[in-house]
C-alpha cells in the first residue's frame, strides 16, 4: 500500500462521515433558514422577570415586525424567539443590548454574565439603558423608517470615541465593573411614542444604576472624562454657547488622599451669546471668561460632591492613586477616602471671540 | 519494508532551524492561558527573570550540543550513561512526552470547542488532529523538522495583531501599576513555576541533535529563539493587561483568544476563528515531533534500536497515543483551569524536565571530562 492508496482511502473516509449524516457538527447555518438579529431589548415583564423583544427579519427584504416574549431567564428568551418564529435567530450579529432602567436599577450583572459566556456574541456589543417603552417606539416607527435597528447601531458606532455622547461596549463596561476604583457608566436614552433621545450618562454603583446626569453635568462629564471634547458646550444659565471645546485635564491627589486638585484648561470658541451686550472688547471677553470659569467651577464642584456622596467614581479619579512603587488601595479603602476627599476645582478658559475684537 | 525509515538522516539542518524550534516549542498551549496565571503587572519582571534562568539552561544544552556525544544520537547517550540506564531513562521519558502531548492537544481542542465548535464532541477534534499529525509524522523525522518553518511562518506574525491593544482608547498606563510586588503568596510562586514550564520544550532538542549540523554557534541560535520567546511573552502579557486590566483578567479563561475575538476586520466578523485554526499548524508541528519522539523512545525502551522502523510499530505507537488521549479527554481533563489535574501535573512536569535534563547532561559531561 503506497501513499496514493492511503490518500484515496482517507478522502473516502471523510466523505462517508460528511455525506451520510454522521457529520459531527450539529448546527446548521443555511442562509434561508436563519435570521441574525442585531439587538435585544430587555424590559421588565408583567408576570415573568423580563420581556425580551427584537426586530425581525433584520436583513432580508421582508416586512419587519417586533417579536417579544415574556421570560424568566435571558437564554430562555432566545429559545422563545425561535419557537415563535420560522427562522432560527442567530446571535452572531448582535450589536446592541437595550436594557430598561428599571432592570438596571436592580443590577445587570446576571444579564451580562449570561451574555459573556456566549462566544458568539461580540464583546464590542453596545450597552444602552432605555427609559420608557422601547417596544412602543419601535412599533410606531416600523412603517416610517426602514432599517431602524441598523441606523441606531450606526449612530452608536458614529459617536464611539468621539466625546459627544457616552458610548460603552460590553468589554469596556466589564473592565470598569471589575476595577476596584472605576465605576461603570452607560448611555441613557429616553424612548417615547415617537422619540428616542439621548438623555445623559447613567452612573453605576457596582452593577446598579443609581443616577443619570442632567444636561450640564453631562457636558462636564464629557469634558472631564470622555475624550475631553465637546462640539457645543451650552450654558443655559448664562446664555452662552461655546463651540469646539477641548479640555486639558490635570488631576492631582496628595499623598494622604485627602485633597483632590482638578485643573482644567479649556480652549474653545464663543459660538453664541444669547444676551444683550454693546461691544465685544478685550475686557468684555475676559469678563465673560471669568464668569464662565467661576460658573463651571461651582457646577463641577457640586457634581463631584454628588459623586462623593454616592461613593461612585465614574471619572476614574481612583486610578491616580496608583503608582508604580506603591501598594494599591482596595475597593473599600478607596471609597472611604474618596467620600471624604476635599475637592478643589480650577478652570482656565481661553475663548476665541465671535468676531474680531474691537478696540474701543 | 523498504522506504519506511522514520529516523533516517537525509539532510542535516543548520542553526536557523534550532532557533525556530526553540521558539515554537515555547509558544504552545501555555501561552494561551498564561495571563490568567500571572495577573499582576509586576509579573512582567518575573517573566524576564525566569527568561534569564531559561537562558542558563540554554547554555547548558548548548554545551551538550558541542560535545561529541550529541551528534551520535542514541550511541552517544549509550556511551555516556550505559545502555541499561538509557533504556530506563527513555521509559521514564515516555511518560513525560505523553503528558506534554496530552496537555497541548487537549488544551487546543478545548479552545477550539469553546470558540469555534461549541456543539462538537471533542473526540472528533482529537481524531482529526491526530490524523494530520500522523500524516506529517509518517514522512519521517527530517520533513517534520523542516515543517517548523511552515509552523513559524504561519503563526509567528500573530502577535503583531495585538499591537492594536496598546492603543485602545480605554487604555491607561495605570493598568500597569504597581510595578513592584507588594505581596508574595503561593500563587506568585506558582506563576514562576508556570512561566518556567511554559519555557520548557528546548530540552527535547537534545534528542534531535544528530539532525543538526551546527556545532559552534548553537548557543547563539538557541539564544535568539529564547529571547524572541521572552519578548513575545512580555508583549502579550502587557497587551492583555492593557486590554483587561489586572482585575478583569482574572475572570477570563482564554484571554488571548478573547483579545483576538475583539479585533475588528472589515471582511470577517469572527477573525478569531481563522487565527485559532491557523494556530493549529504550530500544534501539529509540536505534536508530530512528540509522537516521533514517543515512537523512538518506545523503541529504545524495548531494545529495538538496531531494527528497521516498521509501519506496524509506528501505528501501534500512534494508537497508544490516541487511546491515551481519548481516555484522558473523557476522564481526567476538567474544563476549569484551576481544577485540571493534568494541567497541574504538566506545569510541574514541564518545569522539572526543563530543570533536570540540561543540568543532568551538563553534570555528566563534566564528570566524563574529568575522568
Amino acid at each position: 500500500m503506497n501513499h496514493k492508496h492511503a490518500k484515496i482511502i482517507f478522502v473516502i473516509f471523510v466523505n462517508i462521515i460528511v455525506l451520510f449524516g454522521c457529520s459531527p457538527i450539529v448546527e446548521k447555518n443555511l442562509v434561508e433558514e436563519i435570521a441574525p438579529v442585531t439587538f435585544w431589548s430587555i424590559q421588565k415583564g408583567e408576570d415573568e422577570n423580563f420581556r425580551m423583544s427584537t426586530l425581525i427579519p433584520p436583513l432580508v427584504k421582508e416586512k419587519k415586525r417586533l417579536l417579544s416574549v415574556q421570560v424568566d431567564l435571558l437564554k430562555e428568551g432566545v429559545k422563545g424567539f425561535n419557537l415563535k418564529y420560522y427562522r432560527e435567530l442567530k446571535v452572531g450579529q448582535l450589536r446592541m443590548l437595550l436594557i430598561s432602567d428599571e432592570i438596571a436599577a436592580e443590577g445587570i450583572s446576571p444579564l451580562i454574565d449570561t451574555i459573556l459566556t456566549d462566544p458568539d456574541i461580540s464583546k464590542r456589543m453596545y450597552l444602552v439603558i432605555v427609559k420608557g417603552d422601547f417596544d412602543e417606539y419601535i412599533n410606531s416607527q416600523l412603517g416610517v423608517q426602514e432599517d431602524l435597528d441598523y441606523f441606531l447601531y450606526r449612530m452608536l458606532k458614529h459617536y464611539d470615541n468621539q466625546g459627544k455622547m457616552t458610548v460603552v461596549n460590553l468589554h469596556e463596561f466589564m473592565k470598569a465593573l471589575h476595577s476596584p476604583t472605576h465605576s461603570p457608566v452607560l448611555p441613557v436614552f429616553e424612548a417615547g411614542n415617537e422619540n428616542f433621545q439621548y438623555q445623559g450618562t447613567g452612573i453605576f454603583k457596582n452593577d446598579k444604576l443609581i443616577e443619570t446626569t442632567n444636561n450640564l453635568e453631562e457636558q462636564i462629564f464629557q469634558l472631564l472624562d470622555n475624550d475631553h471634547f465637546l462640539k457645543y458646550l451650552t450654558i443655559r444659565d448664562l446664555s452662552f454657547v461655546l463651540g469646539h471645546v477641548k479640555a486639558d485635564v490635570q488631576l492631582n491627589i496628595d499623598k494622604a488622599y485627602s485633597e483632590l486638585k482638578l485643573n482644567v484648561q479649556l480652549n474653545g470658541r464663543l459660538d453664541e451669546v444669547g444676551r444683550e451686550y454693546d461691544l465685544l472688547t478685550r475686557e468684555k471677553l475676559s469678563s465673560f471668561e471669568s464668569e464662565i470659569e467661576s460658573y463651571l467651577e461651582k457646577q463641577t464642584t457640586e457634581f463631584l460632591k454628588k459623586l462623593q456622596e454616592n461613593k461612585v467614581d465614574p471619572l476614574q479619579v481612583g486610578k491616580y492613586t496608583l503608582g508604580p512603587f506603591s501598594k494599591p488601595l482596595d475597593e473599600k479603602e478607596w471609597s472611604d477616602k474618596w467620600g471624604r476627599m476635599e475637592v478643589k476645582v480650577d478652570y482656565d478658559l481661553k475663548l476665541q471671540p465671535l468676531t474680531d475684537i474691537k478696540n474701543d | 519494508m523498504s522506504g519506511f525509515s522514520l529516523f533516517e538522516k537525509t539532510s542535516s539542518f543548520n542553526g536557523v532551524y534550532i532557533t525556530l524550534m526553540v521558539n515554537r516549542m515555547q509558544m504552545l498551549y501555555f501561552v494561551i492561558i498564561m495571563p490568567v496565571f500571572l495577573i499582576y503587572p509586576y509579573m512582567i519582571w518575573i517573566i524576564i527573570i525566569v527568561g534569564l534562568l531559561s537562558q542558563i539552561n540554554i547554555f547548558m544544552l548548548s554545551k551538550w550540543f558541542n560535545s561529541n556525544y550529541a551528534s551520535r544520537g542514541y550511541e552517544g547517550f549509550a556511551e555516556l550513561f550505559g545502555e541499561r540506564s538509557v533504556r530506563l531513562l527513555s521509559f521514564i521519558g515516555l511518560g513525560f512526552i505523553l503528558l506534554k502531548l496530552t496537555v497541548i492537544t487537549l488544551g487546543y481542542v478545548e479552545v477550539t470547542q469553546h470558540f469555534i465548535f461549541p456543539s462538537l464532541n471533542t473526540n472528533w477534534m482529537i481524531l482529526f488532529i491526530l490524523l494530520i499529525c500522523w500524516y506529517v509524522c509518517s514522512h519521517g523525522m527530517t520533513p517534520t523538522i523542516r515543517f517548523v518553518v511552515i509552523a513559524f511562518l504561519s503563526t509567528a506574525w500573530m502577535f503583531l495583531l495585538l499591537f492594536n491593544f496598546l492603543f485602545q482608547p480605554f487604555n491607561s498606563i495605570h493598568d500597569l501599576f504597581p510595578l513592584l510586588p507588594y505581596e508574595w503568596t503561593m500563587k506568585s510562586w506558582k506563576a514562576v513555576v508556570f512561566i518556567f514550564s511554559a519555557l520548557s520544550g528546548p530540552e527535547y532538542l537534545v534528542l534531535l541533535a544528530p539532525w543538526f549540523n551546527t556545532r559552534k554557534k548553537v548557543l547563539k541560535y538557541m539564544t535568539i529563539g529564547n529571547v524572541f520567546t521572552i519578548f513575545e511573552y512580555v508583549f502579550l502579557f502587557i497587551a492583555s493587561l492593557f486590554f483587561f486590566g489586572p482585575h478583569y483578567l482574572e475572570e477570563n479563561r482564554f484571554p488571548m483568544m478573547e483579545m483576538m475575538r475583539y479585533l475588528e476586520s472589515p471582511v470577517f466578523e469572527r477573525i478569531d476563528m481563522i487565527l485559532i485554526s491557523v494556530y493549529l499548524v504550530n500544534f501539529v508541528f509540536a505534536i508530530s515531533i512528540f509522537m516521533l519522539l514517543f515512537y523512538g523512545a518506545t523503541r529504545i525502551a524495548l531494545k529495538r534500536t538496531k531494527d528497521q522502523t516498521t509501519k506496524s510499530g509506528f501505528a501501534v505507537c500512534c494508537s497508544i497515543v490516541s487511546i491515551c488521549l481519548f481516555i484522558n479527554n473523557e476522564l481526567l481533563w476538567k474544563k476549569a483551569t484551576n481544577q485540571n489535574i493534568l494541567l497541574e501535573l504538566e506545569i510541574w512536569a514541564g518545569a522539572l524536565t526543563y530543570l533536570l535534563i540540561p543540568l543532568f547532561l551538563f553534570i555528566s559531561l563534566r564528570r566524563k571530562g574529568r575522568v
